[in-house]
């Protein structure tokens, strides 16, 4: 079979794309779209490094068929902040330096934005709870639970 | 990669879909295990099809509880009537895993995965499969026995079926870690009592202790009569242990997993005399 064209919703703005029909969504948008904090890291669904959100739920794009995206909204880290207008989750990973090598950052700033937008006032534990798929083989996990509690508490006091 | 997409939109496309290419055919409800294996190089397919648009997720209660086949994890860890199914589909994965693993796909999975099966057995499950010349409902028992194969498909779980729930159930799982990890062994129990606190009726169902999910039927024939006291427990985790076949795997040791049926059967049941 030839390429197929997917049209989907990327970071607010229609997107359409040729794919190969069982491309993931994680070479389509790294690939394809060049869009690159989308990690590709285990390609198994072990690590989490390739969350992104579809209709603003966290999936692995690295198991999702690209052209499952058809119609839907995919939000990747690059939607939710730039450099000089950063997501206050991204603010708070660089402040409580829950990054060395970063590589797990996109995944853990994507699963605990699904997170927040569902529970805005989570416990520590159910926030490890959404981060019990993104895996940090460096930085550990103290730090990027302090950066998202941070998150909570500005969030409580705003 | 070349190969031909099928995202069917209804039962019925999906399965003229398998009559007519049946043979060379991977299906995937979510994808969580077939497109870790595409990307592993594991299968190299050259016909797949997706059931993620064929109408086939939600959950329906007339009479007994109907589940559909690509009813997602976080969607069966929502189905408050059937505590231990909802709290073993709780346990699997981590969220977007969750999001995107099926109920249909997990009773397909190798051991030491297919967790949901411990608890549908549990509950007394059957699951419904469907193919372009009808369909048939068996119990989970017995489409757990079948042989089975990834490539090659001539029918379609289409739902998991569940009578009422009657008595009281506990299910625990061991992995390696607190989340997001394979069972080393997975436990559910269900017991009735009659007024004089015997145990009337009894499933006992053990996960990734044996080629497939299975019923510790002689644990479960011991209980029956008795009440849950410190023997009769003893007693049935002995015997579960004696019914199990497990296997080494990077996760455990055959002999592990075999003394932790043991520890398992007397938590879970123990929980219930609580
Ligand atoms: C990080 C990670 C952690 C995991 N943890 C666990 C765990 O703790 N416990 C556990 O049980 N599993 C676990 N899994 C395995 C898996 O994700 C789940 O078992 C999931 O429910 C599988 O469902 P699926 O729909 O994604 O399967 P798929 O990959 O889509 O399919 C699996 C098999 O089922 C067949 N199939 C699927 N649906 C149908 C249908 N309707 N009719 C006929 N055949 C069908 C497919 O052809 C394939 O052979 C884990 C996976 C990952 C990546
Ligand atoms: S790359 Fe997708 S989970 Fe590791
Ligand atoms: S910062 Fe390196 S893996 Fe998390």
């Amino acid at each position: 079979m030839e390429s197929i064209t997917v049209t989907f919703k990327l970071n607010g703005k229609t997107t359409a794309v040729a794919i190969e029909p069982l491309e993931s969504l994680r070479t389509v948008l790294r690939e394809h779209l060049h869009l690159h904090a989308t990690k590709a890291g285990c390609g198994q669904g072990g690590c989490g490094s390739c969350t992104v959100l579809v209709n603003d739920e966290p999936v692995l794009s690295c198991l999702m068929l690209a052209a499952l995206a058809d119609g839907q909204e995919v939000t990747t880290l690059e939607g939710i902040g730039t450099p000089p207008h950063m997501h206050p989750l991204q603010t708070a990973f660089f402040d409580r330096f829950a990054a060395q090598c970063g590589y797990c950052s996109p995944g853990m700033i994507m699963a605990a934005k699904a997170l927040l937008d569902k529970n805005p006032h989570p416990t520590r534990a159910e926030i490890a709870e959404a981060l019990a798929g993104n895996l940090c083989r460096c930085t550990g996990y103290v730090a990027i639970l302090d950066a998202i509690e941070d998150v909570v508490t500005q969030m409580q006091e705003a | 990669m070349n190969a031909d997409l099928f995202i069917p939109r209804s039962l019925d496309e999906a399965l003229s879909v398998v009559q007519t290419h049946g043979a060379g055919l991977l299906v995937m409800g979510g994808g969580t295990m077939m497109m870790a294996h595409l990307n592993e190089g594991i299968f190299f397919p050259k016909k797949v099809m997706s059931l993620a648009r064929a109408g086939l997720s939600g959950v329906y209660r007339n009479g007994h509880t109907q589940i559909g086949a690509t009813t997602n994890l976080t969607e069966v860890s929502q189905i408050a009537d059937y505590p231990i199914l909802s709290e073993a589909a709780y346990q699997i994965g981590g969220p977007a895993i969750r999001n995107m693993g099926t109920i249909g796909g997990n009773l397909y999975m190798p051991q030491p995965a297919g967790d949901l099966a411990v608890p549908l057995l549990a509950y007394d499950a059957h699951v419904e499969l469907a193919s372009a010349s009808g369909s048939r409902t068996v119990s989970l028992e017995d489409f757990l026995a079948e042989p089975r194969s990834h490539r090659g498909v001539h029918e379609l779980l289409v739902a998991v079926h569940l009578p009422d729930p009657t008595g009281y159930a506990a299910y625990l799982k061991l992995g390696r870690r607190e989340a997001n990890t394979p069972s080393v062994v997975a436990v559910g129990v269900r017991v009735v009592m009659d007024k004089q606190g015997q145990i009337s009726d009894a499933r006992l169902a053990l996960g990734a202790v044996g080629p497939f999910a299975f019923r510790a039927k002689n644990a479960e024939a011991l209980l029956i009569g008795q009440s849950l006291n410190a023997k009769s427990i003893a007693d049935a985790a002995q015997i579960a242990m004696e019914e199990s076949n497990p296997f080494t795997d990077a996760l455990a040791t055959a002999w592990y997993r075999r003394h932790m049926v043991g520890v398992f059967v007397k938590r879970t049941l123990e929980q219930l005399t609580k």
